[in-house]
């Protein structure tokens, strides 16, 4: 037992938001073309991109820095890197982008994530034996 | 949890398009789809409302939704582009086989009486031209109070860029009237890579002009608003809802007793309530 003149130290739990927690966005997207064999290189999908977003956002949107982090040129896959002021709009203009060399394309955009860590795994990929 | 839901995939006769059309939405994450049968009445020569293939003709094993252990599930829908009141008969048998029911307007008449009056589920909002008029408050809060959707479609704002600042017009000012509720946003995608991720289409939400929240509820729970409100049409005030019995003898049971089987005529059939 305790004696009475100490006091009870009762456990102070604090609570920490974070706000805003990375200055980074980060986004996994995948090239689906209707001719399947069409091959990019790492820079002419950055420069696709780049058009895309001059065509919805003028030269102010083209000014909109991001980085092509990783490319797998088999796949289509690519790993971008966006500040999370401009994500809405990079976001956006992937949405939007429709033909490349007039061939009709779609930009999926597989995981967004503030943390690179959290692109590692897709509990959609899956494979469940 | 949130059902995504695309409720406008535009039927062409193409099979084997529709097929890949299905697939890929499953893929994407919708668990519902609707089919969307255009209806473009002109007044020179009556045409007849197209019926809906049934969907087992379609395809045969519908893809299951990632995601999810349930596969797809797909709809019929009705659009029918409105150039004079006379184009939309209310109650018509035609429309019952269609499980939605939309109506275009492009007139502000029309615009009016389609949300106050029409018995529809959706009204769209035309993305091929620049509207010739201005929503005004009490129509737009009317459709609301009674339950009917306005929706955008995504599609076009792919395809072209005049188009897409058509799209965008449109959608900003509508936004601007109904202050984000009671909207859906769906692509009328013809092919497969038309269509945007359920994400996707949230983040075009922003674009329009609605807020985080709103953006998510115009794909997911104002669209399972609009299939209940679509149910409701269909019964008497949405409690009592008949349907039809298979077998020959189950659909004797509600007619009143015969006399020559020996029933007791004086008292009253049970009649089927069926409740789905």
């Amino acid at each position: 037992m305790k004696p009475a003149d100490q006091k009870d130290e009762s456990p102070v739990y604090q609570r920490v938001v974070l706000k805003n927690a990375s200055p980074y966005h980060y986004m996994k997207v995948c090239l689906v073309l209707e001719n399947e064999s069409t091959r990019l290189s790492a820079v002419e999908l950055k420069q696709f991109i780049i058009t895309g977003l001059k065509s919805l956002y003028g030269e102010v949107g083209a000014a909109l820095n991001f980085d092509v982090l990783k490319y797998d040129a088999d796949t289509l896959t690519a790993f971008l890197r966006v500040y999370s002021r401009g994500l809405v709009k990079l976001w956006s203009s992937l949405t939007l982008l429709g033909s490349y060399q007039n061939q009709a394309c779609a930009f999926r955009v597989l995981q967004v994530s503030p943390f690179l860590l959290a692109l590692t795994g897709n509990s959609r990929e899956l494979q469940l034996d | 949890m949130s059902v995504f839901m695309d409720l406008n995939l535009i039927y062409t006769g193409d099979r084997t398009g529709l097929r890949t059309l299905l697939e890929t939405a499953a893929h994407l994450g919708f668990s519902t789809v609707a089919i969307n049968y255009v209806f473009e009445p002109t007044s020179k020569k009556k045409q007849e409302i197209p019926t809906p293939t049934p969907i087992n003709e379609l395809i045969d094993h519908l893809p299951v939704v990632q995601g999810r252990s349930r596969p797809i599930r797909v709809l019929n829908r009705l659009t029918v582009v409105m150039s004079d009141s006379s184009h939309f008969r209310p109650n018509a048998t035609e429309y019952r086989s269609f499980d939605l029911l939309a109506v275009q307007p492009t007139t502000e008449k029309l615009f009016h009486a389609a949300c106050m009056l029409y018995d529809v589920d959706i009204i769209c909002i035309s993305v091929s031209e620049k509207l010739p008029f201005f929503f005004k408050r009490a129509p737009v809060n009317g459709a609301a109070d009674r339950g009917v959707v306005f929706e955008v479609s995504y599609s076009a704002a792919i395809r072209d860029s005049t188009l897409r600042r058509y799209t965008i017009a449109n959608a900003i000012n509508l936004m601007e009237s109904c202050k984000g509720r009671n909207v859906i946003l769906s692509s009328a995608a013809e092919k497969a890579l038309e269509l945007r991720g359920p994400y996707d289409v949230t983040n075009l939400g922003l674009l329009f002009g609605l807020s985080d929240g709103d953006a998510k509820e115009a794909v997911c729970s104002t669209c399972r608003s609009v299939l209940l409100h679509a149910e409701t049409r269909k019964t008497a005030s949405g409690i009592i809802y008949t349907m039809r019995s298979c077998s020959d003898s189950a659909g004797q049971e509600g007619a009143p007793g015969d006399p020559e089987h020996g029933d007791p005529p004086a008292a009253k059939r049970h009649k089927l309530v069926l409740t789905q």
